[in-house]
Formats: structure tokens, C-alpha cells, sequence
């Protein structure tokens, strides 16, 4: 029956215990997580911002409240804004940051707790951007010519003239302000559009031109070469031609100088051979040879 | 009931709760018993193959470098909440987002010619020109801390993907970027997107980024194409005089080639003829010298013999008297068949 007692007695100190332990941490502890900033208040009144994730105390309700901020970044893109470029083109712009709550305390003051911190923002980041790229030629934003681009300039001039304003203004943190489009005003288009136009035509014709050209210089190289081949060959072929009739003449001749005599009769022979050909009339003297016998006989 | 200690007003506001203590003690210890160990064990986590987990303890990461944080796929012992808790965070799986914000609207039912960059996605090359380009963004989270607790939830790829690719078409002319630039645009793109992630603290990591169109604005479409099939009739063409040229110079050799080896065939046959005939004359010349007359006769006789045999007319006249022909004529017909010669008789010939 003590044995009873006793653990009657020690059970109800256990939960009277823990009961008490919780009522305390509930109404002292703050558990601020990774990411957000616990705001401790007095009777309203912002006293200190617990930004250390981890276990905060606080001095019980209603003398301290805590409420827990989202240090979260996040991402606001402006509107779309019309802006002049130093050398007087009109472009269109729009801009993104990524901010997150900086100061808890001056933040809580000047939008509140989840207030709309990006109306805000909106209106210093258009005017940051119109006054920072009316600083700066078109041809820093898009240009074929690598050294004129400012891209990296003018994100940090924007971030320079917009940061410190949202942090003191807001204790809005602004960690990146990028150009997130660069277009043209619809009525410009026409214009580009033409000129892109004129581009394509010209690049056509620049095509065909290089085409004929460079067909017509293969062409006629090619032409070239194989009349200087040919003439070579022909050259080739006169000599061995040239070579040959003088050796054959050289051959005639040395056979021909052991006996002239006999070389004329028997040219002669030739010549007569060729020259008599089936439409020729001989008109012989009957007393010639062979006929002469003829005439002899009948003559005798 | 024995009382325990003096009798005061907590100890008389808290009998009846004591008394149902006791009570549901007694019927139900057990059961409490029970209660209170799934509880110390209710922080125990299964983290999936496909996950990573990261513990919060009284809301603070558990780990100083990202790699002590972060916990693998398995069983995790973590203490039950409020103490700890455990923040899965699937690491490995990857997920696509289509990017829009440059790409032209579906359909363009304005009759105007300009592009309200409102509604019509594009973007501006080096040469200031205007191209539409949908991309799709695969992406998976690197950094779960990060990604859990400090990065922008939502947007950030898209907005960055964006900027990155605005800025990397603004270096490069529009020819490059519809041709052979398109690798490199996307590698510096990807390259630019992910400084931005980083600077975030988004714990995104770009995996891929594809082009899956890329065009020039629908009104010049005709003209693009226009340049493309100049271009490739360009190309033809050098290829047609190049075959042009491959076929004409071997022709050319082959020609001259055809034309020495004539002329040397000729002139061996010639030599060959040459000294076929040089032997005979010498042969005929060794018997000439034998037999001088007898040869020579024979030659001439031959000869004499077969000019007779091919000649078409043969006629005969006298001797004339006196050595010499007076008035002696030879008509030739024109068709030179029948030549007609001196006959007294006839008086085409009037010999005196």
C-alpha cells in the first residue's frame, strides 16, 4: 500500500512538473528557425529582432510578444517601363531583384509584418533604372562589339543607387537587380523590322554574288589549267614528231648516200608508181619499150 | 484518502484533477507507458533514396558545412518535436520548367506590324534584331539548407534563366545565334543563369537548358529563308565548278596524254618503215652493184609495166619525123575519162 502511495505521489509530481515546464517555454520560449527573424516587442513597442536561428527567451505575455519574420529572398520583377537611352532610343525595360528583409526591426516599422513590401519597391526601382540607363548608349545593353557592353555596370549602378534607399527607407536588403528584358516600343518595331529586312536582302545577294563568283573563278581556273596541260602535251608531241621525221631522214639519208645513183633511179621509179593512178592518159610513142618490139617487127 | 501534505487551496483546486490522474493511471498505465515511448521515438525519420534531410534543432541547422548538414537516404535519429525537426528535401529529383518570357504569343491575332513586348516574347541580338525563343529549364536542388529555408520559393529560375539568356543574345549577332552560336549561347547563358542562383542562395542548380525554338519574328520568316536558300544555292554551285574542275583537268591530261603516245607510236612505225626500206635499198643495192644493167632494167620495165596496167587510156603516136610534132594537139574532155589524143584520121590530131 506505500508502494502505491509513493508512486501516486511521484507520478503526480511528474506531470505537475512537466505541465509547469510547458506553460513556461510556451509562454518564454522562441524558437527561431533557419530563415526567419523572431521580432520581440513590448506593449507593442519593437524592442530587439532575435535574428540567430535557435532557442530566445522572452518575458512572458502580455508584457513581450514575439512574432516571426520570413528572411526568406524573394524575387519582384518591376513592370514594364519605357526609358530613354543616352543617345535618345526609347527601350523598354524590365528589371528583377532579389531582395529579403534586411533590417527586421526598421522593416516592421515602415511596411509591417507581411506587408507589401514590392509596392514599395516598385517605384525606387523604375526610377533607379530610368536614371541609370539614361547614363548609358543602347549599345552598352546589346552591341556587337564586345567592349561597348556595360551589362555588369549598370546592374551594379542600379544596385548601388536602389540598395541603400530600400535598406534605410524600408530595411528592405536588395542582393541582386538584373535587366530581365530589353525590348523595343511596338511603334520602333516597324523600323527594325524594315532594317532586319534590308539585312536579309542584302545577305541574299551577297550569297549569289559569292556563288557566281567563286563558280566562275573555279571555273575558269580549272579551264585554265587543262589548256596549259593540253599545250604542253602538244608541245611534247611536236618534239617527238620533230625527233622522229629527222631520224627517219637521217636513216634515208645514210642509206641512200652509199649508192645516190641508184637512189634517184629508183625514186623516180616511185614517183612514176604514184603519180600514174587510175585517171591518167598515157600517151606513149610507139617506138618506146616495150612496144618498140612491135613496131620493129612490123617495121622489118 | 490520506492526505500527503498540508492541506492548502492547490492541493483542494487540484483533488479532482489528481483524482482522475489516479484513476486513468491505474486503468491505462500501459497505454501511457506506451504513448510516451512513440513519442521519444517519434523523431526517428525514413529519409527516401531519393531525398536528402537536413535536422533543425530549436530551429537552428544541425551541422556547420553544407556536407554535416546534409543527411543521406536511410534512417535518421533526430529527437521528437519541439526539440528537433526534419526537413526532407528531395535532392535528386530533377524538374522542367518551360520558359515563356521570350517567346512569341501562340497566336498573333494583331493586325498591326509592331510586337507589343507586353504580350510578345522577344529578345534583341547584338545587331539589334529580334528573335522568339522558348526554353525549357531542368533544374534540381543542390544546397536542401538553402533551398529550404534562405532561396526565393518560386520564380527565381524562370527570372534568371531570363536575364541570363536577354544578356548573352545582346552579344551576339542574330546570324551566330540562328547558325553555328547556338551551342555557345546556351553555354553562357546556362553559365550566367547559374551566378544568378548562386548569388540567390536559391540551392538550384541549373542541369540543362534547351532551345526548343528559336526563330526570327513570323513577318521576316520569308526573307531568313530567303537568305538560307541563297546561301545553299551558293554552296551548290561551288561544288558544280569544283566537279566542273575535277572533271576537266583529268580530261586535259588524258587529251595530251593521248596525243604524245599517238605521236610516239607514229614515230616508231615511222623508224620502223625507215629502216625497213633502208634495208631493202641497201639489198636492191647490193645486187645493182652486182648486175648494174640487168637490175636496172628490170626495174624500170616493172615500173613501166604497172603505170600501162592502171593508166584508164593508153594511146599510142609515131614516132614524128624529123624529131619534132607540128601541130600536134590533145584534147581532154572534161570529164576526163576518154582524153582524146592526135588521130589523122579524125583530125583531132593533124600531124604534118
Amino acid at each position: 500500500m506505500g508502494d502505491a502511495l509513493r508512486t501516486q505521489r511521484w507520478l503526480r509530481a511528474v506531470v505537475g512538473a512537466l505541465a509547469l515546464a510547458m506553460i513556461v517555454f510556451q509562454a518564454m520560449a522562441v524558437v527561431v528557425t533557419e530563415g526567419h527573424t523572431a521580432l520581440i516587442t513590448r506593449f507593442g513597442r519593437p524592442v530587439r529582432a532575435a535574428t540567430r536561428p535557435g532557442l530566445h527567451w522572452k518575458l512572458p505575455w502580455p508584457i513581450d510578444s514575439a512574432s516571426l519574420l520570413d528572411m526568406r529572398r524573394r524575387v519582384y520583377e518591376t513592370g514594364h517601363t519605357e526609358m530613354l537611352t543616352r543617345d535618345k532610343k526609347n527601350i523598354i525595360a524590365r528589371t528583377f531583384v532579389v531582395w529579403r528583409i534586411g533590417d527586421a526591426l526598421s522593416f516592421s516599422q515602415a511596411i509591417g509584418i507581411d506587408g507589401a513590401a514590392e509596392a514599395k519597391l516598385d517605384g525606387l526601382l523604375t526610377n533607379a533604372a530610368i536614371g541609370t540607363l539614361g547614363g548609358h548608349d543602347l549599345s552598352a545593353l546589346v552591341s556587337t562589339n564586345a567592349s561597348d557592353l556595360q551589362v555588369d555596370q549598370i546592374e551594379s549602378e542600379l544596385l548601388t543607387s536602389a540598395a541603400p534607399i530600400a535598406l534605410h527607407s524600408y530595411g528592405v536588403a536588395i542582393e541582386q537587380i538584373r535587366l530581365e528584358r530589353i525590348a523595343l516600343p511596338e511603334e520602333n518595331v516597324t523600323a527594325v523590322f524594315e532594317q532586319m529586312r534590308a539585312e536579309r536582302r542584302q545577305f541574299a545577294a551577297k550569297f549569289q554574288a559569292e556563288g557566281d563568283r567563286e563558280a566562275s573563278r573555279v571555273r575558269s581556273e580549272a579551264d585554265l589549267e587543262a589548256a596549259r596541260i593540253q599545250a604542253k602535251g602538244a608541245e611534247e608531241e611536236a618534239r617527238i614528231r620533230g625527233e622522229s621525221a629527222a631520224r627517219v631522214a637521217k636513216t634515208y639519208a645514210d642509206a641512200h648516200r652509199l649508192d645516190p645513183e641508184l637512189y634517184r633511179f629508183t625514186r623516180s621509179l616511185e614517183s612514176l608508181d604514184k603519180l600514174v593512178t587510175g585517171s591518167t592518159s598515157l600517151i606513149l610513142r610507139t617506138d618506146s619499150e616495150p612496144f618498140s618490139l612491135l613496131e620493129n617487127k612490123g617495121g622489118k | 484518502m490520506r492526505r500527503t501534505g498540508p492541506p492548502s487551496e492547490i492541493g483542494r483546486l487540484a483533488a479532482p484533477v489528481a483524482g482522475l490522474l489516479d484513476a486513468g493511471w491505474r486503468r491505462m498505465h500501459w497505454w501511457v507507458a506506451a504513448m510516451a515511448v512513440l513519442y521519444s521515438l517519434s523523431g526517428i525519420t525514413i529519409v527516401r533514396s531519393d531525398e536528402a534531410a537536413v535536422v533543425l534543432r530549436w530551429g537552428r541547422l544541425v551541422g556547420d558545412t553544407p556536407a554535416l548538414q546534409e543527411h543521406g537516404p536511410g534512417l535518421l535519429f533526430a529527437f521528437p518535436r519541439p526539440v528537433d525537426q526534419v526537413v526532407r528535401v528531395p535532392v535528386k529529383h530533377v524538374w522542367e520548367v518551360q520558359v515563356k518570357t521570350l517567346a512569341s504569343a501562340t497566336v498573333n491575332s494583331d493586325s498591326a506590324s509592331g510586337l507589343d513586348p507586353l504580350t510578345q516574347g522577344y529578345a534583341l541580338t547584338a545587331d539589334q534584331n529580334i528573335v522568339h525563343l522558348d526554353m525549357v529549364a531542368r533544374y534540381r536542388v543542390r544546397n536542401p539548407a538553402d533551398w529550404a529555408f534562405y532561396g526565393p520559393k518560386s520564380d527565381i529560375l524562370r527570372v534568371e534563366v531570363t536575364a541570363a539568356m536577354v544578356r548573352s543574345l545582346g552579344e551576339m549577332p542574330v546570324d551566330r545565334v540562328l547558325a553555328d552560336g547556338r551551342k555557345q549561347l546556351i553555354a553562357t547563358a546556362t553559365h550566367r543563369a547559374q551566378a544568378g542562383l548562386d548569388a540567390a542562395h536559391s540551392g538550384l542548380e541549373l542541369s540543362s537548358l534547351e532551345l526548343t525554338r528559336l526563330t526570327p519574328p513570323a513577318e521576316l520568316a520569308t526573307d531568313f529563308d530567303s537568305v538560307q536558300s541563297a546561301f545553299i544555292g551558293m554552296e551548290t554551285r561551288k561544288k558544280e565548278a569544283q566537279t566542273y574542275a575535277e572533271n576537266a583537268i583529268p580530261q586535259a591530261q588524258a587529251k595530251a596524254a593521248a596525243a604524245v603516245q599517238s605521236a610516239m607510236a607514229a614515230a616508231a612505225s615511222d623508224l620502223a618503215t625507215a629502216n625497213g626500206e633502208t634495208q631493202a635499198f641497201l639489198a636492191l643495192d647490193r645486187e645493182y652493184r652486182a648486175q648494174p644493167a640487168v637490175v636496172r632494167e628490170r626495174l624500170y620495165r616493172d615500173a613501166v609495166e604497172r603505170a600501162i596496167g592502171r593508166a584508164s587510156t593508153v594511146r599510142w603516136v609515131p614516132p614524128p619525123i624529123g624529131g619534132n610534132y607540128h601541130g600536134f594537139r590533145i584534147t581532154l574532155q572534161p570529164s576526163g575519162s576518154r582524153p582524146k589524143t592526135g588521130d589523122p584520121d579524125e583530125g583531132g590530131g593533124d600531124p604534118e
